[in-house]
């Protein structure tokens, strides 16, 4: 289990995480909020559809790749959580199909 | 407007070498992807969210004064710039709050810092599995811990992160450490040279004495490791006298960091292997000048020597870029190089002990089973590369190409060096002769939506 040790309790926005309301201290990382949330998938592996999680938090491994605001392929542990954003685990794979917008499928 | 010199990275190296460069009047910009300076090691040193980050240890504390320093000096900052290309032109691409923009520059200083020694061991990708640097990263920008966790691997990295919890009160399942026993042998010799760097040594013994008498389980000497789990880690399995398993959701892994080359590579910067180290590292001068002369290059990313040595080689490569700008006479360089030049050559003894005692073993250096994942992004196992190699492809580029390993948006970061070794494994030649991917801009994922948001017009520039 993850828990925050943040002494001083900071201004929070409120983003939502896979749909749950989540409260946060403003500048927080996005992976931050999902962890202490307890939702630890960040995406699916491409292939195996298998979860994965954060593994470096340092931006090197790109194991942390959500949608944040519908724009898939952001780093969980770079970006900052800001009021209202809506953040989700990304689970685009080799089967997938890309939704185009203004294209029918 | 073309700066002097546009430095990449504002860690201890970066931030030294923009002082030194302000100082002397040169037109200088910072560009770092982290809120505030202070690179991986000084993280939030100046703002950390914990009342009390005295128990992240002194060194940590003492980089406030650094980021302070810098901050004060007429270096131009920008945070939360990431930059994605770095031309041999000088042209410096990056995105900042969404809107990718270009700077020109007439010296280029890299100063990209370390990253963690990729660990393939069986269970690696579960998650829960994380490397130790990621526990402090946690623990510095955004005070949060794991408990019950377990660390696992060897380093002084890792014996920090343990010391950390516990001066925290964060308990911690156990630590697993790998350092081969024969280790505290071999280092030896280098112990009396280690010495010179006394205070070191005596803050690194004292860390393992307040581990080992906190009372944690720690298993010495411990060897073939294995993450337990299906969907998540559950625990970890590993040999020391006998068979053990330890239960945890939270394993972190740790055998030592590396320069992290991403940038340099693309740049076509030559590289060469450094084996005292067990890595790759850009070839740089005494003064941090890469192949390719305005490109120069500092701190753990030209080669691991830490957060102090980085300073000193950051103010080193500043002089050295304020002769190249002509702002120094190669004599007043050296004069004022000389002090730095001396503390670097003090350190490297205590480096060397530590390299030695340290040094990453083989067996987790490289992935031991035929099903362990060696790259992340695209999902491939060690035998799907013995596969590759056996059909003909001897080289990084050409198991790439066959394989699709390393073409995955870490952009080869995790699986570059296992695939080095393991094809000089292979080949029965050193990793020099093997070689690394070929890397290309841009560093990380870019949407056609934020290019598309491109400006232009270069910062600062006229209208």
């Amino acid at each position: 289990m993850f828990s925050s040790l943040r002494s001083t309790p900071a201004k929070t926005v409120t983003v939502t995480v896979n749909s749950q309301s989540v409260a946060a201290p403003e500048g927080q990382t996005v992976w931050a909020t999902m962890a202490l949330a307890g939702q630890l998938t960040t995406r699916k592996a491409a292939l195996s559809g298998e979860d994965r999680s954060a593994f470096c938090a340092m931006g090197v491994c790109f194991e942390c790749l959500v949608q944040i605001d519908g724009t898939p392929n952001q780093q969980a542990c770079l970006r900052r959580v800001r009021d209202g954003m809506h953040i989700q685990t990304q689970d685009i794979t080799e089967t997938s199909k890309a939704p185009i917008q203004g294209i029918p499928e | 407007m073309t700066y002097d010199c546009v430095i990449v990275g504002a860690g201890p190296a970066g931030m030294s070498a923009a002082i030194e460069l302000a100082n002397a009047g040169a037109r200088v910009l910072v560009l770092d992807r982290a809120p505030r300076a202070g690179g991986q090691i000084f993280r939030s040193a100046a703002n950390s969210p914990l009342s009390d980050s005295g128990a992240l240890g002194t060194d940590y504390t003492a980089g406030s004064k650094l980021i302070e320093r810098f901050e004060a000096s007429n270096a131009e900052h920008l945070s939360e710039a990431d930059v994605w290309h770095v031309g041999e032109d000088g042209t410096v691409l990056y995105t900042q709050d969404g809107i990718p923009r270009t700077v020109q520059t007439r010296e280029i200083l890299l100063c990209p810092g370390a990253m963690e020694r990729p660990m393939p061991i069986p269970g690696w990708t579960l998650p829960g599995v994380m490397t130790a640097g990621a526990a402090q990263v946690m623990l510095k920008s955004d005070a949060m811990v794991a408990e019950r966790a377990i660390f696992a691997g060897s380093g002084p990295l890792l014996y920090l992160i343990v010391a950390q919890y516990l001066r925290l009160g964060v308990k911690v399942a156990a630590l697993v450490d790998t350092t081969p026993r024969r280790n505290y042998l071999t280092s030896l010799p280098k112990v009396p040279g280690a010495l010179r760097s006394w205070p070191m040594m005596f803050k690194g013994l004292g860390m393992m004495r307040e581990i080992a008498s906190s009372g944690i389980p720690v298993f010495k000497g411990a060897s073939n490791l294995r993450v337990l789990g299906q969907d998540m880690a559950t625990g970890l399995e590993f040999g020391c006298r006998e068979q053990q398993r330890v239960m945890s959701n939270h394993v972190f892994l740790h055998h030592g960091v590396i320069p992290h080359s991403n940038i340099s590579r693309s740049l076509g910067l030559s590289h060469i292997w450094n084996a005292a180290q067990h890595c790759w590292q850009v070839q740089t001068d005494a003064w941090g000048q890469s192949s390719v002369p305005h490109v120069s290059v500092a701190g753990d990313g030209a080669g691991i020597i830490g957060a102090d040595a980085a300073q000193s080689a950051g103010r080193l490569t500043a002089l050295n870029i304020l002769k190249r700008l002509g702002r120094l006479t190669p004599a007043e360089r050296d004069r004022k190089a000389s002090e730095d030049h001396a503390v670097l050559a003090k350190m490297a003894p205590f480096r060397a002990f530590i390299d030695q005692l340290y040094g990453p073993s083989k067996c987790l250096c490289l992935p031991q089973q035929a099903d362990t994942i060696v790259c992340r992004c695209e999902e491939r196992r060690l035998q799907d590369l013995k596969e590759g190699f056996e059909q003909g492809a001897r080289d990084p580029n050409a198991l790439k190409s066959l394989t699709r390993c390393g073409m995955g948006p870490c952009q080869g970061r995790q699986c570059g060096p296992i695939v080095s070794s393991l094809l000089a494994d292979w080949r029965q030649e050193p990793e020099a002769q093997v070689g690394y991917y070929r890397l290309r801009s841009p560093q990380r994922l870019l949407s056609l939506e934020e290019l598309s948001r491109f400006q232009s017009r270069p910062r600062g520039g006229a209208e």
